[in-house]
């Protein structure tokens, strides 16, 4: 209490007017949340800071990806044939499993543990399948990661996303373990936001990828 | 991808619902390992043995630069030597310094009993020293001698063999991503964790030059890693990403460059805006008054924070097509740092005229503001010099001395005195001792004076087209006057670094400077109003937050709190 008393020095400008300085009131309990306890959300906040910094560096590696190719007399390189097939599918997937974690976090909200655990099992699922079409795709792509500079990018880029992918797995499934333990609900599920905020996250990253690859690959 | 595990940190860690009642008791039964003041002070002490050891190196590359013909070290250690002393100097000092600086001092300054990922922050800097070491052991791995930029000699790849660049490029990444984490850390701390009625507007300078230099950093820092982790591809793979020529199947070696400087010059801009923030917040304590427009300075730094990302092509060379954008992005960046050394002088010439003469005169003789008045000629010659660069933006002065001149007044002079001053400043708070006011004086004119005449030296050796990375010239060359002059400024320099070091040993570390108390300084702002150092939870009771000053309000009283209340609002700040 007596703290604030302490603070008060001798060299700070007297009033203006004269009066006698009138010292606010100290030390009562305070109004509403107390200093150290974090408004909700706060890991959300965190895990969209998170995946800012981190699409900086997929910008980075796109940059680049960019300038070589605009310096490039024929890109891909002739021999390189890659197909839509896969790549489409992973898409779609993903859209798939994002619709899937935003259920389990609508039905968290409304208390509900069963929907929640049944929309991240899903999720689980469609997010492995993903990973295991990234994986056809690289070795069905017919050229190795040294074999030119635009297979180190592909893979680099594919790669990206398979060790985002790979990573919000992880995440997923402790939610989901969570989920099933009852640790969420109306309004206790920060954590779950924060992971769906990643889940999403990596599909961005999957649709950035997409869209530098096999939409805007063609040059010379 | 290594973030991702603190991802599921985040994730998995349920702050609001399991803390018990008495929120303020609860950092109190954590491990000492996860206090913010804690990590904050390791942090600092990192950086200040890295500080020591850029500066020897400089000393060493200096020594062999005094006289014409010198053999002290020959061209390859000296390529190492700066190479050392520019990683050094950015990434392990200045970096941490405000990295430690932030963490400590932003939860006292807004009210907070802790930052808001605790564990996530002692991790940090755990992490930040693995990759200190391991950039520590690059040069004793294999030679590093292609400068800070890891850009000379080109083409990168074939030029660098050996384990020591592995070390350099990996151990980089890994500091980046550490400062990367307790940047989100901190800029979440400010968004959540504020004492009620600390709005966003009446967060302290200092705290949002730091969470204006996180936001930049946030954005920075991951470029440069990706463009580490790239080149480390570079090396191993066959990919030639960074090297090769331009429509063979290789990749382009302008690249290199361009990408680098993208990420390190707001990086470097960054670096500075702490030392911004703090010299306003000690402008305005030894005042007496709140700054002569708050809300101005605010924007100011954060004017320099968005522009700070279109001035990088005033460091690099080989610019051709969008030169005038360049140079206009250069000269942006220069304008509100203008403003807010304006704002400090009309602060300061208020305060004479409203305020105690008397307090005024005695605010002036003590030694943060002393340190802070000493940045302001760098600060000041660094500007005029960066306005040369900007105009000459992508050509000459890039490759020569000029460069060197204005990159130490403007970036490093000038952050590194900001520091100093800011660590003058909240250290008694932090350490609850005092730094000696009489060795004070004399580091102050040791530090600003070298500093001035080796960037001086720098500048004259500029115009003389010395080139950047010589490392030794012929007697009777005109370049001698000014390598003396630079080397001179250093010797000086390192003095009032060592007497700065001792000052900090006796002082702090072994306990014999003045003990602090709870506010030395007469101060405005929260962390004033709990004892140095502060108990494990910061604070047991708030004063009431009216304005972006609550301790002046707290002495002036309520009719003048007010008032300051309603400058704010109009953007005045003039009672
Ligand atoms: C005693 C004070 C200092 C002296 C005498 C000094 C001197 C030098 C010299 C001689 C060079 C090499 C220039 C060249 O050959 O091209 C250099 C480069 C550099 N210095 Fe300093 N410096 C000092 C302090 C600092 C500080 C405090 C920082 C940063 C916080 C810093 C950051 C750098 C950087 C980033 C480079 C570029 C290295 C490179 O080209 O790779 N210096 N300095």
């Amino acid at each position: 209490m007596s703290l604030v008393a302490v603070s008060a020095t001798d060299n700070l400008p007297v009033p203006a007017s004269g009066d006698a300085p009138v010292v606010l009131p100290t030390g009562a309990p305070l109004p509403g949340p107390v200093p150290g306890r974090p408004r909700r959300g706060t890991s959300t906040i965190g895990t969209l800071l998170l995946v800012t910094a981190d699409a900086m560096v997929l910008g980075a590696v796109v940059a680049v990806y960019l300038a070589i190719k605009e310096g490039s007399t024929t890109w891909p390189p002739s021999d390189v044939q890659v197909g839509t097939y896969i790549p489409t599918m992973i898409t779609l997937t993903a859209l798939m499993s994002g619709f899937s974690v935003q259920w389990g976090i609508f039905a968290a909200r409304r208390n509900d543990g069963r929907n929640a655990a049944m929309a991240l099992i899903l999720t689980l699922f469609l997010g492995l399948s993903m990973a295991n079409l990234e994986w056809l795709s690289f070795v069905r792509s017919g050229f190795g990661f040294n074999d030119h500079t635009y297979g180190t990018l592909y893979d680099i880029l594919i790669g990206y996303h398979l060790l985002h992918l790979l990573a919000a797995i992880v995440v997923v499934l402790v939610l989901a373990f969570r989920t099933m333990a009852g640790h969420f609900s109306t309004d206790r599920h920060d954590a779950l936001r924060a992971g769906a905020v990643y889940w999403q996250y990596t599909n961005v990253v999957w649709f950035i990828v997409v869209t530098v690859l096999f939409i805007l690959s063609r040059h010379g | 991808m290594a973030m991702t595990d603190t991802e599921v940190e985040q994730g998995g860690q349920p702050e609001a619902t399991s803390l018990p009642q008495s929120d303020a008791a609860l950092p109190d039964a954590w491990p000492k390992g996860t206090d913010h003041k804690y990590i904050g002070s390791l942090f600092v002490a990192a950086a200040l043995l890295f500080l020591v050891a850029g500066v020897v190196l400089s000393i060493v590359m200096r020594a062999q630069l005094a006289t014409p013909d010198a053999d002290i070290v020959g061209d390859r250690t000296y390529r190492q030597l700066f190479t050392m002393h520019g990683v050094f100097s950015v990434f392990l000092f200045l970096l941490p310094v405000w990295l430690g600086l932030g963490s400590a001092i932003v939860p006292l300054q807004i009210g907070a009993a802790r930052l808001a990922f605790p564990r996530l922050h002692a991790m940090s800097f755990w992490l930040f020293l693995a990759g200190a070491a391991m950039v520590t052991a690059a040069p004793v791995a294999s030679d590093v001698f292609h400068g800070w930029a890891l850009s000379d000699p080109i083409p990168v790849r074939l030029g660098l063999p050996g384990r020591g660049p592995d070390l350099l490029l990996l151990g980089l990444v890994v500091v980046c991503m550490a400062a990367v984490l307790v940047v989100i850390n901190i800029v979440v701390t400010i968004l959540q964790l504020r004492a009620p009625g600390m709005t966003l507007r009446r967060v302290p300078v200092f705290s949002w030059s730091i969470m204006v230099s996180g936001a930049v950093l946030l954005l920075a820092l991951p470029v440069l890693i990706g463009a580490f982790a790239l080149l480390f591809v570079d090396r191993h793979y066959g990919a030639s990403l960074f090297s090769g020529f331009t429509g063979s199947r290789g990749g382009n070696p302008l690249i290199w460059p361009r990408l680098f400087w993208f990420g390190a010059y707001p990086v470097l801009w960054a670096l500075v805006i702490p030392a911004l923030g703090a010299v306003s917040e000690i402008v305005a304590t030894f005042a007496g008054r709140p700054l002569f427009s708050r809300d101005r300075a605010s924007a100011a730094l954060v004017g320099v924070g968005v522009l700070s990302f279109a001035g990088w092509g005033s460091e690099v060379t080989n610019l051709s097509r969008p030169r005038p954008l360049f140079i206009l992005g250069a000269l942006a960046v220069l304008a509100p740092v203008a403003l807010l050394i304006l704002n400090w002088l009309a602060t300061l010439r208020l305060a004479g005229k409203e305020g105690d003469r008397d307090a005024l005169r005695r605010g002036f003789g003590s030694t943060p503001m002393l340190w802070a008045l000493g940045m302001l000629p760098v600060l000041a010659l660094g500007l005029a010099a960066s306005v040369v660069s900007a105009l000459d933006a992508g050509r000459d002065a890039h490759e020569n001395y000029w460069q060197v001149g204005q990159q130490h007044a403007l970036f490093f002079g000038a952050a590194t005195i900001g520091a100093v001053a800011a660590l003058s400043f909240w250290g008694p708070k932090l350490w609850g001792r005092r730094l000696s006011d009489a060795l004070g004086k004399l580091e102050i004119l040791a530090v600003v004076g070298g500093t001035l005449l080796t960037v001086l030296g720098m500048l004259l050796l500029g115009v003389q087209d010395m080139l950047v990375h010589t490392s030794t010239f012929d007697s009777g060359d005109e370049w001698e006057i000014g390598n003396l002059v630079v080397s001179a400024g250093a010797a000086i320099v390192g003095l009032g670094l060592i007497v700065l070091l001792l000052d900090l040993l006796g002082s702090v570390v072994a306990g014999r400077g003045k003990a602090s108390g709870a506010d030395p300084w007469g101060g405005q702002t929260l962390e004033w109003a709990t004892p140095s150092p502060p108990p494990r939870h910061n604070f047991d009771a708030l004063p009431e937050i009216r304005s972006g000053a609550p301790l002046l309000d707290l002495q002036v009283g309520q009719s003048r709190s007010r008032q300051s209340e309603s400058d704010l609002a109009s953007d005045g700040g003039t009672a």
